[in-house]
């Protein structure tokens, strides 16, 4: 029933890439995302109503958010799209897992409950805060790796790495945990008692977007900033 | 036998060290708001982001427990 991501049977095959449940459940994510956006700036109008005015009082919090969080307001503008996108996909995500019955049918897990989602997501936001130092800082970026000392390479070096080892796998063992209590917990006891812990769920799905997004930003941050 | 020990020991040792390290955390940011109710929004997601650091260390422990588990 769970896997920990090997591929458990393709559903079908794009050229040589097997394609399984988890793309298509991502697919899914991505379009009603984009089905919402779209639906929102369809007709825009100077003096915004509805959903227009709900989504873009929500995009000026988010900035303030990250300008406040991240320090530089023009480092804030240039990453808040990529950071509220991981927000949107992962919270969409995780709560997908929290349809009555999702967890337990095969096929419908959360994808963020697999390890290729999450770690796809961490390689993104490491990636991204070595493009962010690099064009912020130019060449100056890689003295931070021999400060204070070159002494310290090694373990510079080893940060980069353990930083999104431990985005990847706290997201992961979460949602993957969670689902895994609740299946158990829905085995052990059919009543009640499952719907107390999917409350919790709803919590903690929240929380853990809201983690990955606030960690992925002050790594950027830390990247940018002044003091090498 | 030794690998259902060890799955348990990973999960209750991880708990364990979590448990108190979040009794800590959680005791001393309600002793913060208590004394300064106004900082009360700050101390709370600075609190939620400690519990999630500290908690992952717990979820490593119940990882290698599934990993374990799955072997038997």
């Amino acid at each position: 029933m769970f896997t920990f991501g090997m591929l458990d049977g393709a559903l079908f095959h794009i050229g040589p890439i097997p394609v399984d449940h988890i793309i298509v459940t991502q697919w899914v994510i991505i379009a009603l995302i984009g089905l919402v956006a779209f639906m929102a700036t369809r007709d825009m109008q100077m003096v915004p109503r509805g959903l227009q005015n709900a989504f873009e009082a929500l995009i000026v919090w988010t900035y303030d958010f990250f300008t406040q969080l991240m320090d530089k307001e023009h480092i804030a503008k240039k990453y808040a799209p990529l950071l509220s996108t991981f927000f949107l996909f992962i919270i969409v995500s995780n709560y997908s897992g929290l349809i009555p019955g999702a967890g337990n049918i095969p096929g419908y897990q959360p994808p963020t409950a697999n390890w290729n989602t999450t770690l796809t997501l961490a390689l993104i936001t490491a990636i991204t805060v070595q493009i962010a130092g690099f064009s912020e800082h130019g060449v100056h970026y890689l003295g931070h790796f021999i400060s204070p000392s070159p002494l310290m390479l090694p373990l510079n070096l080893l940060e980069e790495i353990t930083h999104p080892l431990s985005l990847f796998l706290r997201l992961f063992g979460n949602i993957f945990g969670e689902e895994m209590i609740l299946a158990f917990m829905l085995y052990l006891v059919p009543f009640f008692v499952p719907a107390l812990l999917m409350g919790l769920s709803v919590l903690l799905a929240a929380i853990q977007a809201v983690v990955f997004t606030i960690l992925s930003a002050s790594y950027i941050a830390t990247a940018t900033g002044e003091g090498h | 036998m030794g690998i259902a020990l060890g799955a348990g020991l990973a999960v209750s040792i991880a708990g364990l060290g979590g448990g108190v390290g979040m009794g800590i955390a959680g005791g001393k940011a309600i002793e913060a708001i208590a004394r300064q109710p106004e900082v009360g929004g700050d101390v709370r997601t600075l609190m939620f982001i400690t519990f999630a650091f500290i908690e992952t260390l717990t979820i490593y422990g119940l990882l290698i427990a599934f990993m374990l588990v799955g072997k038997m």
